[in-house]
């Protein structure tokens, strides 16, 4: 069941619901165990995700021996309660409830984007209100255009769902309640700031109050059909349905009731290769290209299947096979296994949502993952945790949950993490070779070199003291850092010995899908073929490659999740050309479908012999997910052998950090016409000043090999010499994504 | 049944009257007679002098009893189902097509397509609206199902063109702004009862 409601003790009690007796366990309320049995209550409020809103009151149920009605979304069922959902007097309090919801409510149905699946109109019915008693003076509300959604006070009926989702879940914590009596409405208090986040706010809406402003009033809801699918562009895989008229995706929309979806999702789907036929010359020369090929280069956009594809085709043809950010994380998790003796991590989201403690070390995460981000800002919001954030850059967009930055040196991140399994391992039982590791540590040395003081960990330590149920999150600043494999034993170490929920949080896109299915190789060599990669001849399903190859919206197949679950997604969008599987074909595989690779994913590697169309993907009555199947993880062999921390480097000067705006992730996401963000070079005033650069200049630099020619803006909101530098909008890159996030500036003035 | 019985089973009591038509003359003179006696009786006369008469009556006396069809055309029931109309607000000369999209939903033979948009004036616009009447079977659900009375069937029963399309966009269909005022109220398929004003029950004012 639901987080929030997970302390319950787990006696087992009985009720009686409409006479029907029921077991169940303590600590659940009323509400969820009637849906647990697939019990109609009608709610207009009620959020399964959120903590119970209690605003409508039509969830009320008689209790025996109880005076007057009870809500049943707050009320815990007692052993032996006697519940009543449906009478007479029930169904004549909803009655009221419902004609009051209408009071004054626009007659617009006809227009509104809601009508439909609109949960007002729905209980309207529902409750047969025929004619309206009551009545009150109507004020002016004008319509409010926030950006990504716009908001109608008119039809409004105040039931705080957004304002908890926005609070609860996204943390952007924008939307509030301006209490008012008959003129409340809901304020957005950050309307500077065009957050994405609030798509799931308006996703949430039961009625037409809150809609995406560029949907608006495009389509009907009945005429779109829901395409069930998985977000492909970080490595959430969050569930989300393509809503398509006629060929064309009118909008994204997911089980709100129980996943969230970020803004990239919501908004950034059309990306699709549009108008391709089959070309049957550019197809011969790709297949040659493949015969020809000693390296292939694929990207994170690449679902399980087309690993696999292309894994076999390694097999077949002896190319290299490289992928410079899921080789890295690869790599990672291999060290990582070395430890636990597992193949994957062993945490999950849900798990950090129920966490009292959270570090996050080595990721921007509100930019890299937003629904780990929203994990974290669920844990901070019901449990109180303590959330640590160790980065070299502070991050104002999570200062509301982190109760604690750590800041650390650029290129530092060994010593943290040895210094961080020192602090918290200090009073757990470890063998030998790790304590006597731990113990020669020269934790003056790292602590000066990295720049965390002894009492900032001190302070972590304490605080996490007569606690339980910790989390850590890291992220992909570690997984090309040069020390990658030592921070990976030593992060694994909290996971082993203090009973960590980690979650290495992988690369965007399917990275890790990639890094369990492909046998990667680090460097490319010789003539190359690029698969969403620029190469010698090029797949590309953004358009202008060689090949042109179907965008993620336009294929079947599966990707693995930062859940360790691999999901299903569906073609939303026809497509005429060529796929890998028919390149492969010619190469000598056989398979009609790209699909039929997917029962033969590497079981040793946690898959299963799953048929495609055998996956199931839908959340049961009470919330379960029911979406693929979670990896399984496999044992590897262990070594507890750590090398000596080694002399740490130093980044002296402007230091620029590869990081996308946060609904940004790559080239697919640029493409989207919806998010509409600046690749800029964004620094602070210190960093201004430290390079003598002002708002507004232009500056050229290269990084890895690619130049960018960038505008640099101030954002005062950010602090230190660090500037965030965008890759999104350089097409797709191989070479971008390849070393450690952190690069010295070097740069040239371009003319103004 | 006999054969005779079997001939006349439907046939009544009839009353028939043998007409008169006298004998055909046989011999060349007898002939010769009858042309002479027809010529000079003043029938002819009689014949041009109805057709004076009645061309005096058409032309002058405003007695015409012919429709000059293409030209005219006999006014049909309101009730008759032909191309669509689509109707404008009397008040403002605005379509009255809100664009709440369900006359697209309730077609059976799925020829209505429409796509809307969010107008500067923050009011759902039709973008695009065509019906394809090689697919219409001019059911009347449209015009039934419309809430604001905005497409109706009108009386353009000629479904005869060198396209088709050119019936189906809106603005064919719309009513010219210039004959706003001979815009008729539909009485047909769908159209607000005559005593629909007694069965509304007010919602009450709080001013």
């Amino acid at each position: 069941m639901s987080a929030h409601n997970s302390m319950n003790t787990g006696k087992e009690i009985s009720v009686t619901i409409n006479g029907q007796e029921f077991k169940s366990t303590f600590g659940k309320t009323i509400l969820e165990i009637a849906r647990e049995h697939d019990i109609y209550v009608p709610t207009m409020c009620y959020l399964t995700k959120v903590q119970p809103i209690g605003s409508c009151r039509m969830c009320v149920v008689e209790v025996e021996g109880v005076e007057g009605m009870i809500l049943s979304c707050q009320e815990k069922a007692t052993d032996g309660a006697v519940i009543t959902t449906d009478s007479d007097a029930l169904f004549e309090e909803r009655q009221s409830i419902m004609k009051l919801y209408n009071v004054n409510h626009p007659l617009e149905c006809g227009v509104c984007d809601k009508s439909g699946e609109c949960d007002l109109q729905n209980k309207t019915m529902e409750f047969n209100l025929e004619a309206q008693d009551f009545t009150a003076r109507d004020q002016n509300r004008p319509v409010e255009n926030w950006g990504h959604v716009s908001y109608d006070p008119a039809l409004c009926i105040m039931c705080e769902k957004c304002v908890r989702v926005s609070t609860e879940i996204t943390g952007d914590e924008a939307l509030k309640i301006k209490f008012g009596g008959y003129g409340s409405t809901i304020v957005n208090t950050k309307k500077e700031k065009n957050y994405a986040s609030l798509g799931e706010a308006a996703a949430v809406c039961p009625v037409g109050a809150l809609v995406s402003t560029k949907f608006k009033y495009t389509a009907n809801a009945w005429e779109l059909t829901k395409i069930p699918s998985a977000c492909p562009h970080c490595g959430g895989g969050c569930q989300m349905y393509y809503e398509v008229k006629q060929d064309r995706i009118y909008r994204v929309t997911n089980e709100f009731e129980f996943s969230t979806l970020c803004g990239a999702g919501r908004f950034g789907f059309d990306y699709a290769n549009e108008g391709v036929t089959k070309d049957k010359e550019a197809f011969a020369k790709a297949v040659e290209a493949f015969n020809k090929a000693d390296t292939v280069l694929l990207s994170n956009q690449t679902s399980n299947e087309e690993a696999l594809i292309l894994q076999k085709l390694k097999e077949k043809l002896g190319f290299k096979l490289v992928s410079p950010e899921a080789r890295a994380y690869q790599k990672f998790m291999q060290a990582y296994g070395n430890i636990t003796g597992k193949h994957l991590y062993g945490g999950t989201l849900k798990r950090i949502s129920e966490s009292k403690a959270v570090i996050i070390f080595g990721s921007r995460i509100n930019d890299d993952a937003p629904a780990v981000k929203y994990h974290v800002n669920m844990a901070s919001k019901w449990h109180q945790a303590r959330v640590a954030y160790m980065h070299p850059i502070e991050d104002k967009e999570i200062q509301n949950i982190v109760t604690q930055f750590i800041k650390y040196e650029v290129g530092s991140e060994e010593g943290v993490a040895a210094l961080l399994a020192d602090t918290l391992l200090k009073e757990t039982e470890l063998p030998k070779a790790v304590r006597s590791f731990l113990d020669d540590l020269d934790i003056g040395y790292l602590s000066a070199e990295t720049n965390v003081g002894e009492e900032e960990l001190e302070a972590l330590r304490k605080s996490l003291l007569k606690k339980s149920g910790f989390s850590l999150v890291v992220g992909s600043d570690l997984y090309a850092h040069p020390r990658a494999e030592q921070i990976a034993k030593l992060a694994a170490l909290l996971e082993q010995y203090a009973g960590f929920n980690v979650v290495c949080v992988p690369p965007a896109g399917n990275a890790m899908g990639i890094s369990l299915v492909c046998d990667l190789d680090d460097e490319a060599e010789g003539a190359t073929v690029g698969y969403n990669m620029p190469a010698d001849f090029t797949l590309s399903a953004l358009g202008g490659g060689d090949l042109d190859m179907p965008a993620m919206n336009q294929q079947e197949g599966t990707l693995t999740t930062v859940d360790k679950r691999v999901v299903p997604m569906n073609a939303a969008l026809p497509y005429g050309g060529y796929v890998l599987n028919d390149v492969a074909n010619v190469l000598g595989m056989d398979a009609e479908y790209t699909i039929e690779y997917t029962k033969i994913l590497p079981e040793e590697k946690g898959f299963e012999a799953i048929e495609f169309d055998a996956l199931p993907d839908y959340f049961d009555s009470v919330g379960t997910e029911h979406r693929g199947y979670l990896l399984k993880a496999r044992k590897v062999s262990v070594s507890r052998n750590f090398d000596e921390v080694e002399e740490l480097e130093g980044y002296d000067g402007a230091v620029v950090y590869r990081c996308d705006p946060v609904e940004q992730f790559s080239a697919f996401t640029a493409k989207s016409s919806l998010l509409e963000d600046e690749a800029v070079l964004l620094g602070s005033q210190q960093f201004a000043t430290a390079t003598r650069l002002k708002d507004g200049d232009r500056i050229t630099f290269a990084i890895d090999g690619v130049d960018f020619d960038r505008l640099f803006k101030i954002d005062t909101t950010m602090k230190g010499t660090i500037a965030l530098n965008p890759t999104f909008d350089m097409g797709l890159s191989g070479a971008l994504v390849s070393s450690y996030r952190f690069k010295r500036l070097d740069f040239e003035r371009a003319g103004n | 049944m006999g054969l005779e019985q079997f001939k006349n089973r439907n046939v009544g009591t009839q009353n028939y009257k043998m007409l008169d038509l006298g004998q055909s003359p046989e011999t060349g003179m007898g002939k010769f007679k009858q042309v002479l006696d027809r010529t000079f009786k003043g029938e002819l006369l009689v014949g041009l002098w109805v057709t004076m008469r009645e061309m005096i009556n058409a032309l002058f006396k405003g007695q015409m009893h012919t429709v000059k069809y293409p030209f005219e055309k006999l006014p049909i029931s309101p009730r008759y189902r032909a191309i669509h109309d689509m109707l404008r607000l009397l008040e403002s000369g605005h379509y009255r097509c809100i664009g709440c999209g369900l006359c697209e939903k309730i077609c059976i033979s799925n020829c209505i397509t429409m796509d809307t948009r969010y107008d500067e004036n923050q009011r759902k616009e039709v973008s695009e609206y065509t019906i394809n009447f090689g697919r219409c079977i001019f059911c009347g659900y449209c015009a039934e199902v419309c809430p604001e009375l905005a497409i109706v069937h009108g009386p353009r029963y000629e479904t005869a063109s060198e396209q088709r399309a050119s019936f189906s966009l809106f603005e064919d269909m719309l009513t010219p702004i210039d004959k706003l005022n001979l815009q008729q109220e539909y009485d047909g398929f769908g159209a607000v009862s005559p005593n629909a004003d007694e069965n509304i029950k007010k919602t009450p004012l709080a001013y």
